[in-house]
């Protein structure tokens, strides 16, 4: 430990802002290891707490038009990276099938940080595990887009997650896609304290019931617990065919939710994450089915 | 390299790294030692500041980013030795103590009474999710924010 | 001797330029030509310094000043003087201090600390209590029998740094006796960290030969003393003095990091800014120390406790600190509320590889009064008697006797158990809680004082009718030195309250004076400056008297006049009788002095207690209605009712915010806030991410009621009002729980998965193996004998 840390050194870094995709392209490849996009800054300007170095060169993407906007198509929606967790929030009430998603980005963190915090970020900050937005990305099958000098490539975000860490420098996460369709949808999340906190567990549902509310399609995404969120697929199937009752998928979660080896950390046990995977599970569905 | 910002209305220079939190430019360069750099997270809300008219906290924001913005902090906003709605209010219900966290939750109210003129208990409730008191126990200051309110 | 109220809610004067950002706090200070330090400090809990090379440092850019342990030759301490400013030779904490420099940014002040060599050989480390009282555990302070001795009295050996213990009775008879049952119970809390806004900031100059430092800080005296003992230099070479502080707690009780600052001005002849970062903060603040309780009661089945014993550890990490003087407080805390046919306790401050502790609001009392009251629930339990109906039976009440044997005055406790009853009955009927959760709520009882102690002022009667009270009491946020002090000058001298203009302390403005805190500023700062008022009322009216041809006696002071009584008008203004005074005998001031009354304990209780019997008692009723989340272990706090001791109000209204805001502090407490120490030894929590206080959504309005007319020896009849709101919040929510989930609550703070443990019954019955079953086991000699060591 060292004294004052969190203040920045004798260095003389760069914030380039760049005025077009193309721009901040060719300035990540340029700048290579040495560079990185800055986009909300809520995770890089927290780098002192976290005895990170920052980067000699940092590409502000914030500026960049398409990288800001949300496109509400008749098919999907498309995210740019840049957009803020308010503005996603907000560009999504009233939109029931995305409730997940407009809850997710509307209770992280508290109101300012949301409103500086963007989606890109949430989502290409490795060492951030309590992130809202990803399980209910994950859970309404939202693809992204990766950009970089020479070319741009789709991939599911279960894909991404996986291969994030591995990506060369010079890459930028430009665009979330979500398809859009008939669904409910909720997001369960259980901070330590009423406000403000990140949560412990989070559990992100989608779910298409018939009129007699049998289970036709599900999606159920598990954040926070792990390290990395991912979808609960035993739980789906075990789900499938079935009446959506809430207390009926709070016992079958109870019996798988073994599967997940919950993160220990500073706020909370691993068990704890596990534990109350259960009636976070319940919470959501119920919430969805009144959604 | 120097940045130009307006900050209070005024055109002010700064020789800082680009990024070099705007807390410690406003507090170091421009003397203006209202904003707190007290959890230097985004936790606290001690260093908020109106950056083009919205609450944001100024220890996450790099003086690079700021330099294109309309900065307003908690010394300009009111003129001269006058309070604003949400500062009289705080005052006239004794809701101060030490004094560290009202910079931020003044600006946070500030914006509040601008933006959302029916906001409930729990409306202001939620609006202060990141600002931290550690003397009061809010509820004074949710009182004031009431009154300001009711008074708009 | 006053014609009009002191009582009144006088708004504070400070709040129009703290809500324009126009106060200039410590951290604020911004002087010409500053230098800033920065503090190089370990990153081992225990190891011994092999080499500590500044050479490097000193030859980087913008360094101006390099200091070392060798620059401060003293050790301080309460009790024992066992604390140097850096480490010698042997590192004992995380965090503890090796170096300082001082440069022209702080930037630069931190390459210099990475440029400074040093070499350390780790050695084991003690980072718990049962650690440090294992049987062949090493020492913290080999050398723990050369510490100098500031008290006599206190048992110590090894690793115990401070012993301190209360006998009355025939204890073993009691729980001898065939007709008692005996309860036992144990229970452990963590530490808590004070989270002022404003951290430990100074700025330190060396003027005309002497240091002057201004820092943010509750005793600029202690500052004053203690920086002269570390810096091997007379008292009298340290001037202190203190702009607003931004939150104090108590973690600004004791010297921080002032001398660092003095000897870096002293060394490069430059004013220099030192500042905590926040991680410095949360990682070696001087905490609210962990403990560890067990404590048996033998009790008839009729409710009458007739014999009580306990242990308390207390740790006080690797140096005495506070902790020395706060085993004092078992006595009155642990052995308050309840009148005890006999009684015998024993706290031990332990010293352990870790950051050291200090005080917090209430110290000590938060978790004895924890443990207490859920103690008293478990004895209502065993016995079969509603817990209300045993604490009814038993609360201190006038001509009882206290665990020292000292004899309380006055049936406080009881009535205000009746207005709690009142308050309660009135709120509306238990909620039906139709979402699952558990509901509990339990009322609590608690016994605080005021630490009385030293305190000087000076009133100076201005010619224009003003006045200007001098003082070395500092504004930390209660509004003591804003409201109530003011106010009794005001009210003494007939004056309006705003025309009291109140001095910054200054240690050469004012006299000396123990430090704000402890509840003691409208007492002790309170009689020191009505006495003053009083000598400078005295001498105007016997001025006015001349003037106006009437005896003293016959003349009132009321809206800046000096006026014949039942004769409205007449008379003169103060202004005129000040600047008459002024021209014919010079300006005219009073001074006074305060100290405590020294009320006794009975001969022969006590052994290495710092406080005997307890001048002003405190007492506190509070009510607490809780939700329990069964699936998530998650408490909400429903509802807060409080009904508190004050002697008498000054200033209600400022009251109110203290309780509010230290309930809500001590909601923290109970729920909340979790410090733990890694394998490594280090504070785990090292920001706000991690360590979590009370926001907005998670406090409710706390209701309210003020108990005046109880004894107290405070000017006008006050107590301090702003240091016990905390004190049995923890009691409250941890009796709430058990009471809601039927589960035995031993520990604080209560997260969700703590509570989430105890309703799956994954958590064992806390034992602490380390206090010995038979209590006189657990002593490193005996109560009352002399030291053979």
């Amino acid at each position: 430990m060292t004294a004052g840390s969190q203040v920045q050194d004798d260095r003389t870094g760069s914030i380039y802002v760049a005025p077009s995709l193309s721009a901040a392209l060719d300035a990540l490849a340029d700048y290579g290891p040495a560079g990185a996009p800055f986009a909300g800054g809520t995770w890089i300007m927290r780098s002192p707490i976290r005895h990170e170095p920052l980067r000699p060169h940092y590409v502000a993407i914030g500026k960049i038009p398409e990288l800001s906007a949300i496109r509400i198509g008749k098919d999907a929606i498309e995210i740019g990276a840049a957009v803020t967790h308010a503005a996603l929030a907000a560009a999504l009430a009233g939109l029931p099938e995305f409730a997940v998603l407009a809850a997710a980005a509307g209770s992280s963190a508290n109101p300012a940080v949301r409103a500086l915090a963007t989606i890109g970020g949430n989502l290409s900050a490795l060492d951030f595990y309590a992130a809202d937005c990803m399980p209910a990305l994950l859970c309404l099958d939202a693809a992204v887009e990766i950009a970089s000098r020479d070319a741009s490539e789709r991939m599911s975000l279960a894909d991404f997650l996986k291969r994030r860490s591995t990506f060369q420098p010079g890459r930028l996460l430009t665009r979330i896609i979500v398809p859009r369709t008939e669904r409910k949808t909720a997001h369960a999340r259980l901070p330590l304290r009423k406000s403000g906190d990140y949560p412990v567990a989070i559990v992100s549902l989608s779910v298409n019931v018939d009129t007699a509310s049998h289970v036709q399609a599900v999606r159920i995404a598990i954040g926070s617990v792990e390290q990395t969120p991912r979808r609960w697929g035993r739980l789906e199937a075990a789900l499938l065919g079935a009446v959506l009752d809430p207390a009926r998928v709070a016992d079958i979660a109870a019996e798988l939710a073994a599967e997940f080896t919950g993160r220990d950390s500073v706020e909370v046990p691993a068990w704890y994450r596990v534990s109350v995977l259960p009636s976070l599970v319940r919470r959501a569905a119920a919430t969805a089915l009144a959604n | 390299m120097v940045f130009t910002l307006s900050v209070n209305g005024d055109r002010l220079a700064s020789t800082a790294d680009p990024v070099t939190p705007l807390v410690d430019v406003l507090r170091e360069e421009f003397h203006l030692t209202g904003a707190k750099p007290v959890c230097r997270e985004g936790f606290c809300g001690a260093c908020m500041v109106l950056v083009d008219g919205k609450p944001a906290p100024s220890c996450l924001m790099p003086v690079a980013l700021a330099a294109d913005c309309e900065i307003r902090t908690v010394e300009g906003l009111a003129g001269g030795g006058t309070l604003n709605p949400i500062q009289q209010a705080l005052e006239t219900c004794d809701a101060v103590q030490c004094g560290m966290c009202f910079p931020g939750m003044v600006v946070t109210l500030t914006h509040l009474l601008t933006t959302t003129s029916g906001a409930t208990r729990d409306d202001i409730r939620a609006a202060l999710t990141g600002n931290i008191c550690r003397c009061t126990g809010y509820e004074r200051i949710i009182d004031a924010a009431v009154l300001a309110l009711a008074a708009t | 001797m006053a014609d009009v109220s002191a009582t009144m809610d006088l708004r504070r004067r400070d709040a129009s330029d703290k809500l324009r950002g126009r106060t200039r706090y410590t951290i604020d200070r911004y002087l010409p030509g500053m230098l800033h330090a920065a503090v190089l400090r370990a990153s081992v809990p225990a190891g011994r310094i092999v080499r500590l090379d500044t050479a490097r440092a000193t030859r980087m850019p913008g360094v101006h000043a390099v200091v070392t342990a060798a620059d401060a030759p003293g050790k301080i301490g309460i009790g024992i003087a066992d604390h140097p400013l850096f480490a010698r030779d042997v590192i004992r904490y995380d965090g503890e201090p090796l170096a300082a420099v001082a440069a022209g940014t702080l930037a630069q002040a931190q390459a210099a600390l990475a440029a400074i060599e040093v070499e350390i050989a780790p050695l084991p480390a003690l980072l718990t209590m049962a650690e440090a009282l294992a049987p062949e555990a090493p020492l913290v302070h080999p050398d723990w029998r050369e510490h100098e001795i500031l008290l006599e009295g206190g048992a110590r050996a090894g690793n115990v740094a401070w012993e301190a213990t209360v006998v009355r009775g025939d204890v073993d008879g009691a729980f001898a006796r065939t007709d008692v049952e005996i309860v036992e119970s144990t229970f452990r809390v963590g530490r808590q960290n004070h989270v002022a806004f404003e951290p430990r900031a100074v700025v330190a100059d060396y003027e005309d030969g002497r240091f002057h430092i201004e820092t943010s800080t509750q005793v600029p005296w202690t500052v004053r003393n203690a920086t002269a003992r570390l810096l091997g230099i007379a008292p009298s070479q340290v001037r202190v003095t203190v702009p607003p502080v931004g939150g104090g707690f108590g973690l600004k009780f004791d010297l921080a990091i002032e001398p660092f600052a003095a000897l870096l001005a002293r060394a490069s002849g430059r004013p220099v800014r030192l500042v905590n970062s926040r991680e410095e903060e949360m990682l070696t603040c001087l905490f609210r120390e962990n403990a560890e309780i067990r404590i048996r009661s033998a009790v008839t089945r009729e409710g009458e406790i007739v014999g009580r014993e306990a242990v308390v550890l207390m740790d006080c990490g690797a140096y005495g600190g506070e902790q020395i003087f706060l085993t004092t407080m078992t006595a009155h805390t642990l052995g308050g509320n309840y009148r005890l046919g006999s009684v015998r306790l024993v706290s031990r401050a332990v010293y352990t590889n870790t950051a050291p502790n200090g005080a917090f609001r209430c110290c000590n009392g938060v978790y004895n009064t924890f443990a207490l009251e859920r103690h008293t629930d478990e004895i209502a339990e065993r016995i079969g008697m509603d817990p209300l109906a045993f604490r009814r039976r038993n609360v201190l009440g006038d001509g009882d006797l206290g665990a020292t044997g000292q004899v309380f005055e006055g049936d406080v406790l009881g009535p205000m158990l009746h207005r709690m009853d009142t308050l309660r009955d009135a709120a509306a009927p238990p909620r039906a809680l139709a979402d699952g959760r558990l509901y509990g709520r339990a009322t609590t009882v608690g016994t605080w004082f005021v630490f009385v102690g030293p305190s000087a002022a000076t009133v100076n009667m201005n010619a224009d009718g003003t006045a200007t009270l001098v003082t070395s009491g500092v504004e930390i946020g209660s509004g003591s030195m804003m409201q109530s002090l003011p106010q009794i000058v005001a009210s003494t001298l007939g004056i309006p309250p705003e025309t009291v203009i109140v001095r910054a302390a200054d240690t050469d403005a004012a006299g000396y004076d123990v430090g704000v805190g402890g509840g003691r500023t409208t007492v002790s700062l309170g009689a020191a400056s009505l006495s003053a008022a009083q000598e400078v009322r005295t001498k105007l009216l016997k001025v006015a008297s001349d003037l106006i041809e009437a005896a003293p006696d016959d003349l009132v002071m009321r809206e800046g006049r000096i006026e014949i009584a039942g004769a409205p008008g007449s008379g003169r203004t103060i202004a005129e009788v000040a600047a008459r005074a002024q021209a014919q005998i010079g300006p005219i001031s009073g001074t006074g002095a305060f100290t405590g009354a020294g009320v006794q304990a009975m001969p022969g209780c006590v052994a290495g207690h710092f406080i005997g019997a307890i001048d002003i008692p405190i007492f506190a009723v509070h009510d607490c209605e809780v939700a329990v989340d069964p699936e998530t272990g998650h408490v909400e706090v429903l509802a807060y009712r409080v009904v508190q001791d004050v002697g008498r109000a000054l200033n209600p209204r400022a009251i109110q915010g203290q309780i509010q805001g230290g309930v809500v502090q001590g909601l923290g407490y109970a729920l909340h806030e979790e410090v733990t120490i890694g394998a490594n030894g280090r504070v785990c929590q090292n920001g706000f991410e991690t360590y979590r206080v009370p926001l907005a959504q998670d406090v409710v309005p706390v209701e309210i009621s003020l108990y005046e007319g109880a004894p107290s020896i405070g000017p006008l009849g006050t107590k301090g009002a702003g240091e016990v709101p905390i004190l049995n919040v923890g009691a409250a929510v941890a009796c709430a729980v058990a009471n809601a989930t039927g589960k035995r609550v031993q520990e604080l703070p209560l997260t969700p998965p703590r509570v989430l443990e105890l309703l799956l019954d994954r958590k064992q019955d806390i034992a602490l193996p380390h206090i010995a079953a038979a209590w006189a086991d657990n002593l490193v000699r005996p109560h009352n004998q002399p030291d053979r060591s």
